[in-house]
């Protein structure tokens, strides 16, 4: 089986973080967001992948990437160019795919349990297709799935058993009267008989192939479609608040592995992960679960609270900072209290209480969004 | 709609045909690959497909 990766898109809802970058390689926990796709993929015995590129961030995720051997993976690379959409990027990864059958990952997901289960129970003498799915609260905003055997509503968002559900049998998106509350969680697996189905589509009211309507083009046809339940979270980082969600949801699992200097006088507790070169200083205060990158510096007097990813080469000072993100190469020294915020690279927090007139002092970018 | 691909000969990059069409000559977007790929690469009748559906092929 081989696994196709979508990498595509222009991470319009992760400006300005992404002007200046793919949203593929924002990080969560201080790991680009495909990286753990990749691992997913790894995981599940899949090391050809063929990743699917747009036209933003293509050199930042080959650079990235490279060939894959870092990762233990063959990658082929795919240019869907303009964004046209899931089933056109599914389309495009035809001649790579050949004869297989074929996991699509969108390169923006991650999900706690992985695929391995999704990819063994998938029989492609039995079923067209397999579509991963997650009971959610509000299936409204999603593309729902009609199944056979549709879950009663649970308490607590339970888990439900994927035997319970049978096949899918009809797919629609946002619906007013949802057929279930199963939401497509970006996670397929494809026979090659898909491409006939995207060769029959045309584009829809927003101008792209939509993987839904080759979905249903295999129900009408008589094929079957597997449904997965998965257990645990998934999560789509889309928005800001998704990667500070996703960085929470990670950093809850990590075990801890500190690599770098914790020095005597610094305070610390919980689990934190440190990489090599990076230095908690005397008078510093981490409460994990937190992930710093290599090369960092937490100074005397910082407070780095739970839930928080500082990556490399960044210089932390002063402040105290919690559950957020801050990407790397960046300097935050300043007596204020940051929290719930995403911040890019080569970014710079500074105090200026020594300065007249007294104010906020900003240099703010497009799409930039500050709460003060 | 049918999806027009050319795979790199020298490193197996696939190309959509569409991005071949905008940028009719190009260096392969392969890492490392100096290879220099042309729309006039494609088969006829794929380029012919390709223009004749300009319009659902760009996303302006």
């Amino acid at each position: 089986m081989k696994g196709v990766v979508l990498a595509g898109g222009t991470g319009s809802r992760l400006r300005p973080i992404t002007h200046t970058g793919p949203k593929q390689l924002v990080p969560v926990a201080n790991k680009p967001v495909i990286e753990y796709a990749i691992d997913d993929l790894v995981e599940a015995g899949i090391t050809e992948i063929g990743v699917v590129l747009g036209n933003k961030g293509r050199q930042e995720i080959q650079n990235y990437l490279g060939d894959g051997s870092d990762f233990g993976v063959e990658i082929t690379y795919i240019v869907q160019g303009e964004p046209l959409g899931l089933a056109h990027a599914v389309g495009c990864a035809k001649d790579f795919v050949g004869d297989d059958s074929f996991v699509v990952y969108l390169g923006d997901d991650l999900m706690r349990e992985g695929i391995v289960e999704f990819v063994d129970d998938f029989d492609p003498d039995e079923y067209a297709a397999g579509i991963g799915l997650q009971q959610v609260d509000e299936p409204e905003r999603y593309g729902i799935v009609e199944v056979e055997d549709p879950p009663e509503s649970g308490e607590g968002g339970e888990a439900v058993d994927t035997a319970d559900v049978g096949d899918v049998v009809g797919l629609v998106e946002k619906p007013d009267d949802p057929p279930s509350d199963l939401a497509l969680i970006g996670i397929y697996v494809f026979t090659p008989a898909i491409f006939e189905q995207i060769e029959r589509l045309e584009p829809s009211w927003r101008g792209e192939l939509e993987i839904t309507e080759a979905i249903q083009g295999l129900i009408d046809d008589g094929d079957r479609i597997q449904s997965h339940v998965v257990h645990g979270w998934w999560k789509d980082t889309g928005k800001p608040e998704d990667v500070i969600h996703a960085n929470r949801l990670v950093l809850d699992d990590i075990a801890g592995d500190v690599r770098g200097t914790v020095e005597d006088g610094a305070t610390v507790t919980g689990r934190l992960d440190l990489g090599e070169g990076s230095t908690i200083e005397s008078g510093a205060t981490v409460r994990g679960p937190v992930s710093i990158g290599r090369n960092t510096t937490i100074e005397a007097g910082t407070y780095v609270g739970p839930y928080t990813s500082i990556g490399d080469d960044c210089a932390i000072g002063e402040v105290h900072i919690e559950s957020s993100v801050v990407i790397g190469e960046s300097t935050i020294r300043c007596d204020r209290r940051i929290v719930d915020s995403v911040i890019g690279r080569h970014a710079t927090i500074r105090t200026n209480t020594d300065k007249q007139p007294t104010g906020e002092r900003l240099v703010i970018g497009r799409n930039s969004s500050l709460e003060l | 709609m049918r999806i027009v691909t050319y795979t790199c000969p020298d490193c197996g990059t696939v190309v959509a045909g569409n991005v071949l069409e905008r940028n009719r000559t190009l260096k392969c977007p392969g890492l490392g690959c100096e290879t220099v790929l042309r729309f006039s690469d494609l088969p006829a009748e794929d380029r012919e497909h390709v223009l004749s559906n300009l319009e659902t092929y760009r996303m302006e």
